[in-house]
């Protein structure tokens, strides 16, 4: 008996052992409005086109994240695939990679959903339709959402909203981003990329609240919003 | 001691026993899915749902569920009826939550195994996605998933269906659905009197014999054997309704070539599915033929086989009616297995 519960005993410390030696590298999100950070709800933000906006409702899928390495080593993907990271929600801006990775050099991601997800029925976990980020009455995922309301817009009770998604050949809406990290290894395990929202208001298109209030459906627009946003991701060195 | 060893290696023979037993009870039993003679094969991927007579029973349930609706009045039976082939009886529109009307009418629910697309304009590309679409409507069930998982949740019932069908009483959206689907595409229709002609079992009279052939040289290039429709998306002439503003496949491709275009309605059973057209404007077979005949207006994209409308003798009219009839289908209408579950017995699936 005692011998038994010594065994118990000497197990479970190496599994705690093992748990504490190995590190893990987490990439933090950090969502900005400008210099400032985003608070959802009343605070007041402007655009680069003089507009007063606030926010409430900011998400978008990350998928097929892959980290690229100094060394040409193989690349690292991470297990979890689709990932819908939520201002809203705050464990979902912090993504926890399986292990220790050194040497880093670049991190990739698709910003979206893949069009085999599009197309081959119901998902699960972060694809729930549950998530809301699916349109029902046109079939597909909406890869990014950014809501609030702005005195500039004329829809109703003042709010904008910007719903991109489209699969399709002529709607493609999903961007592969890429993001330098610092050529000497990092060292604390921790990437802090920061997503700064006026992103999505300048760029090839001058994105005006009231011009445009509402994106709800694949095509051009939605498609012009997503070449503004991709270039919304920096490294924070 | 050794009285005591054959005991123990007794009781454990006994306990794995019992395990495997009900190991093996709870393995969902296989539902073959059958493909009619001569028909293709199927679009659905099976591989991703495989259908047993668990899932199947747990989505005839859901089905006939009205808590799938924001106040738990309407389920999906209550606009696809059996007697009407699972389409709306008598309704060019349903009745959706808080005395709401559809902006469609409701499409018969047969076949669904072979249909890539579906909705009137096509904005659906799977089946298992299929019903979020009207239980998140404002105008038909108007509930959110969150609240439909919570409420399937809260039923033990449901939760013990669930382990039946999928091997653990995890409740989600993608095993709702897919139960579902295991239920739909089920839903085939293959045996009117049309398909006992096509077997040999059986003989046209003369009008449905004359109708046939005339159904061949004038309809049968959209509503083409066997489903009585290839799918496409085509504009009949049909004027807009503006106080709908519908503008079918268009609202889904943006493109104006598809102004107007709506997928042709499969004829299976058409007897029963009055109204017809995707706004149910035509409450009879004989104001169908007086649009093609006479009242149709084309524009641009109007179908090519359309563009000089399509005459039709009333004696042309008569043989076809009377070929049409030959779709319809009792034997699927008036299937036990499709029934909501409340009002029959357990039924076990023969395979044949």
């Amino acid at each position: 008996m005692i011998i038994k519960n010594l065994t118990t005993t000497l197990f479970c410390t190496l599994l705690i052992t093992i748990a504490v030696a190995q590190e893990t590298t987490t990439i933090q999100l950090k969502h900005k409005v400008g210099d400032e950070l985003l608070q959802l709800g009343t605070t007041s933000y402007t655009n680069q086109w003089n507009e007063q906006f606030t926010v409430n409702k900011f998400k978008y899928y990350i998928t097929a994240l892959e980290v690229e390495f100094t060394n040409g080593n193989k690349n690292y993907s991470w297990h979890k695939k689709y990932h819908l990271v939520d201002e809203a929600n705050a464990a979902s801006k912090t993504i926890v990679l399986d292990k220790k990775l050194n040497n880093i050099k670049a991190i990739h991601f698709l910003l979206g959903v893949d069009s085999i997800v599009n197309t081959n029925g119901i998902h699960t976990g972060d694809l729930d339709p549950m998530k809301t980020m699916f349109w029902t009455w046109n079939t597909g995922y909406i890869y990014a959402k950014l809501e609030g309301q702005s005195s500039s817009s004329k829809a109703q009770a003042h709010s904008f909203s910007y719903h991109i998604g489209g699969y399709k050949a002529n709607e493609n809406a999903v961007k592969k981003i890429s993001l330098l990290i610092k050529d000497n290894a990092t060292t604390d395990n921790e990437i802090i990329i920061e997503a700064n929202i006026l992103a999505w208001f300048n760029g090839a298109k001058k994105l005006k609240i009231a011009e445009e209030p509402i994106c709800h459906q694949p095509g051009k627009l939605a498609m012009d919003i997503a070449n503004n946003y991709e270039k919304m991701f920096s490294v924070k060195l | 001691m050794k009285t005591f060893k054959v005991i123990t290696i007794l009781i454990c023979l006994v306990v794995v026993g019992v395990g495997f037993i009900e190991i093996k009870k709870h393995k969902p039993t296989p539902l073959k899915f059958i493909v009619p003679k001569g028909w293709p094969k199927p679009i659905y991927n099976f591989k991703n749902n495989p259908l047993t007579v668990e899932g199947f029973e747990l989505g005839k349930k859901l089905f006939y569920d009205e808590r799938l609706s924001k106040d738990s009045t309407i389920s999906c039976a209550s606009c696809h009826q059996q007697f009407s082939a699972f389409a709306t009886f008598d309704h060019n529109f349903s009745h959706g939550y808080n005395n709401t009307f559809t902006t469609r009418n409701a499409p018969a629910l047969q076949n669904l195994a072979w249909q890539k697309e579906l909705m009137w304009d096509g904005g659906i590309n799977h089946l298992d996605v299929q019903p979020i679409t009207p239980i998140v409507a404002e105008n038909e069930m108007a509930e959110t998933l969150e609240n439909v998982i919570y409420k399937l949740k809260k039923d033990t019932s449901y939760k013990r269906m669930f382990k039946n069908a999928f091997g653990s009483n995890e409740i989600t959206t993608e095993r709702m659905t897919k139960a579902l689907s295991q239920f739909m595409v089920m839903l085939v229709s293959s045996n009117s009197k049309y398909d006992k002609v096509k077997r040999g079992e059986d003989t046209f009279n003369l009008p449905e014999k004359l109708g046939y052939e005339i159904f061949k040289q004038k309809c049968a290039s959209c509503h083409t054997e066997p489903f009585f429709t290839d799918l496409s998306y085509r504009n009949t002439g049909m004027p807009l309704d503006a106080t709908i503003n519908d503008i079918g496949r268009m609202r889904i491709t943006n493109n104006k070539n598809d102004s107007l275009k709506f997928k042709v309605p499969s004829l299976r059973n058409v007897d029963l599915t009055f109204p017809y057209g995707h706004d149910g404007r035509f409450f009879t077979l004989s104001n169908v033929f007086e649009h093609y005949k006479s009242n149709m207006q084309p524009i641009h994209n109007t179908d090519i086989l359309l563009k000089n409308k399509l005459y039709l003798s009333n004696f042309q009219i008569g043989q076809l009616t009377a070929f049409l009839f030959t779709l319809t289908d009792s034997s699927f209408t008036k299937n036990p297995l499709f029934a909501a579950p409340a009002y029959t017995k357990p039924i076990i699936l023969h395979q044949h």
